[in-house]
């Protein structure tokens, strides 16, 4: 989902749309709307077949019609229409041929159906590779729309998480401000000694807890993460806005009586994509902290 | 001075947008001049049945005077009569027999208007498509003034309103796009016209809670106001909001509010509140986080003005050219087109605190700079000034001719609808070319 920054009072809607519409076509590559897809779809698949319309017992349907209504098919010569068991009648006809081409030609329908007698035996042989075509075709669809569904959960997933990310990231550097003094500067390590006063059993334990309430982190976390972001935190997504900045980019999330919640303990409070409306008061205008 | 105000129906029930916009324009003229409301005795729109008395009335202390319709509409000739103009080659003839079959026809209306036109100094016409608003325009082009109401479809193409709209002293029209429209189609950039729009009683007080108490809205939502119309664009907002559901489950609900003439679904998040007094109304929209406005086709949305004017934010479909206009010129709303712009906006408008809190506050200002009763009743005002000075200099329009008996029955007349596709359609933005004329009718 798109964020935006509101930096002035100044709000463009075309501007606003235009983020949105470039956001749109970054997730889909070609900003293609849902006519042209279906146009494209339509114009490739209509000559074969209508992927709308594959049944699920496709493959039964074509064995079975093929089955009841294989027309037989038989060799057609030249001479087949003038063939008979019977000596004299095939004596007679054969007397008569000549009699029979003066009232009309039976060449060209002798022909027709000797090339229409080849056609068919054709067919007849293509009809299993059509019939394994499809079954390949049918099972690969198959195989491929639950493939397109699995991929497109865990793309929604990814994309949700990667916005619960971002938001959670900026609304750390809201709430992150850099004071000069408060943390002391990181010393180089003297000589492998620990330069600090020995500490007493309780303080240690008191650490270790602490430690272990708000998790291991990461060392990056630790160093460059944090004082790297104070600067930048304070401005946020809103520039000099600081903390509203954060919110603005669907940043500090609300609890639903509107209250700023601690931000290390939001994500119980979430879906699993992380999103939670920022909730406002009753005169409309957002609960901001 | 005196005034009338004409219009298709007319009471204080009647909730159409041009009738409403019509009554509150006269009662809001009162203050200024003496105005007496001309109308028929229908009540519904779609048949024009004679349901209130001849005669007399008085409404909220306005006069109200009733004339009979002729015939009710058959919707089945009446159908074929639409599909003769809107998509054939046909002629005046044909288009006038629409008009008529259209209704509300009623003579005795536009006979007093001509009647009464001497000792009234202008009369304002509601609604350019009916037959009143026609028949008097081209009886009264002297102290006409049109107040189209028109949407982007395929009437505007009929050529005999191009005369009407060229005919009448000024036109008021409701949105820069409507202009914009009606230019294009009646080349009438001549007669003086403003955009106006239409003002709303917005009450002093609201009260969010008190709608969430009374009608057992817990969770955040979006609102829509209406008649629930598959015209309205609600089947593809009930489609688009169900894929939102599914993809967001913490999200907003949708808080319907109006009569419904089509199946709303059945979904948690979705809740049908029916019909609701102006009290309610208000208070539902001040609870809401927003107001989606699906519409394709709008002359004016009173209901995002209403919602601007409390500092929601609107959603509105960017097909309607109106609507997008005014989201853009108002920097106070968003539009889709389609569902991935559907939801990047309500997720947009429903998370984003500083964009919706800014969209709301330029709603309102926006509302107070051009939509509030005495912005409004200037500009009406200044209008009749205006042509009152254009009297005292003698100028007039001649009422263009439909052509003799044998002209008007020659079908040389596009099909409207063929017409309605050449009329650029684009929301009137600062900056474009379109809006040249921006500020100056601002």
């Amino acid at each position: 989902m798109t964020d935006f920054s509101i930096r002035s009072d100044n709000v463009d809607v075309e501007q606003i749309m235009r983020q949105i519409r470039a956001r749109i076509r970054e997730k889909r590559g070609v900003d293609y709307t849902e006519e042209e897809i279906r146009e494209l779809a339509n114009v490739k698949l209509e000559k074969f077949l209508d992927p709308r319309g594959v049944r699920s017992d496709l493959l039964e349907q074509f064995r079975r019609k093929r089955e009841a209504s294989l027309p037989p098919n038989f060799k057609f010569e030249d001479t087949t229409l003038f063939e008979t068991h019977r000596g004299l009648l095939a004596f007679i006809r054969r007397l008569l041929r000549p009699v029979l081409k003066l009232f009309f030609n039976p060449n060209p329908l002798i022909d027709a159906l000797h090339i229409q007698s080849k056609l068919n035996a054709q067919q007849a042989a293509l009809e299993p590779l059509y019939y394994e075509v499809i079954h390949n075709l049918v099972l690969e669809t198959t195989r491929l729309g639950i493939d397109v569904k699995n991929l497109k959960m865990r793309v929604e997933s990814m994309s949700s998480r990667l916005d619960f990310d971002e938001r959670r990231a900026r609304a750390l550097e809201g709430v992150v401000q850099y004071r000069p003094g408060a943390v002391p500067p990181l010393q180089p390590p003297s000589g492998g000694g620990d330069s600090r006063a020995p500490e007493s059993p309780e303080q240690s334990e008191r650490r270790n807890r602490r430690r272990r309430r708000r998790g291991r982190r990461r060392p990056e976390e630790r160093t460059g993460g944090r004082s790297g972001q104070g600067a930048q935190g304070a401005q946020g997504a809103l520039g000099a806005q600081g903390a509203q900045g954060a919110l603005g980019a669907g940043g500090t999330p609300m609890s639903e009586g509107g209250e700023a919640e601690p931000v290390g303990e939001q994500s119980d409070d979430r879906d699993d994509r992380g999103l939670t409306p920022v909730h406002r008061d009753t005169d409309g205008e957002p609960s901001e902290s | 001075m005196k005034l009338a105000v004409a219009v298709q129906r007319y009471g204080a029930d009647i909730n159409g947008g041009a009738e409403l916009h019509a009554r509150y324009i006269a009662e809001r003229l009162a203050r200024h001049a003496e105005v007496e409301v001309v109308t028929t005795c229908a009540r519904d729109y779609v048949t024009w049945r004679n349901e209130r008395p001849e005669g007399v009335d008085q409404v909220n202390g306005i006069p109200v005077r009733r004339f009979p319709v002729t015939h009710e509409r058959d919707p089945n000739h009446f159908g074929r009569q639409s599909r003769r103009v809107f998509d054939q080659p046909h002629s005046i003839a044909d288009e006038i027999a629409w008009l008529e079959s259209e209704g509300p026809a009623s003579p005795a209306m536009i006979d007093y208007l001509e009647r009464s036109a001497s000792k009234l100094d202008f009369i304002l016409l509601f609604s350019y498509r009916y037959y009143h608003a026609w028949h008097g325009a081209r009886r009264v082009p002297a102290k006409a003034l049109l107040v189209p109401t028109a949407e982007r479809d395929p009437a505007i193409g009929l050529g005999i309103f191009g005369a009407t709209f060229r005919s009448v002293r000024a036109v008021m029209y409701n949105s820069h796009e409507e202009r914009a429209m009606i230019q294009a189609a009646t080349r009438n950039e001549e007669v003086p016209g403003v955009v106006v729009g239409i003002g709303s009683e917005i009450p002093a007080r609201t009260d969010g809670e008190r709608f969430r108490r009374k009608h057992n809205v817990r969770k955040p939502f979006a609102i829509y106001v209406g008649r629930i119309d598959e015209n309205k664009g609600c089947k593809e907002l009930f489609d688009f909001f169900l894929r939102y559901a599914n993809t967001f489950p913490r999200g907003l609900d949708l808080v319907l509010i109006g009569s419904a003439i089509m199946p709303i679904p059945q979904h948690p998040r979705i809740h049908h509140l029916g019909f609701l007094p102006d009290e309610d109304k208000f208070d539902a929209i001040a609870a809401s986080d927003l107001l989606i406005m699906p519409s394709y086709f709008e002359s004016l949305s009173m209901v995002a003005l209403e919602a601007w004017a409390l500092g929601r934010p609107v959603l509105a479909n960017g097909r309607c050219d109106v609507l997008k206009g005014q989201c853009i010129r108002s920097a106070a709303g968003l539009y889709y087109e389609r569902y991935e712009e559907f939801a990047e906006t309500l997720y947009a408008l429903e998370s984003n605190g500083p964009l919706h809190a800014r969209l709301g506050r330029n709603g309102r200002d926006y509302f107070t700079q051009h939509y509030t009763w005495p912005v409004i009743e200037r500009k009406y005002l200044d209008m009749f000034d205006q042509l009152k000075r254009e009297d005292a200099s003698g100028a007039r329009r001649p009422v263009e001719s439909l052509g003799g008996w044998l002209a008007r029955r020659q079908r040389h007349q596009r099909p409207a609808a063929e017409v309605l596709t050449t009329i650029p359609s684009n929301a009137v933005v600062p900056g474009s070319g379109a809006a040249e004329n921006l500020s100056r009718s601002a």
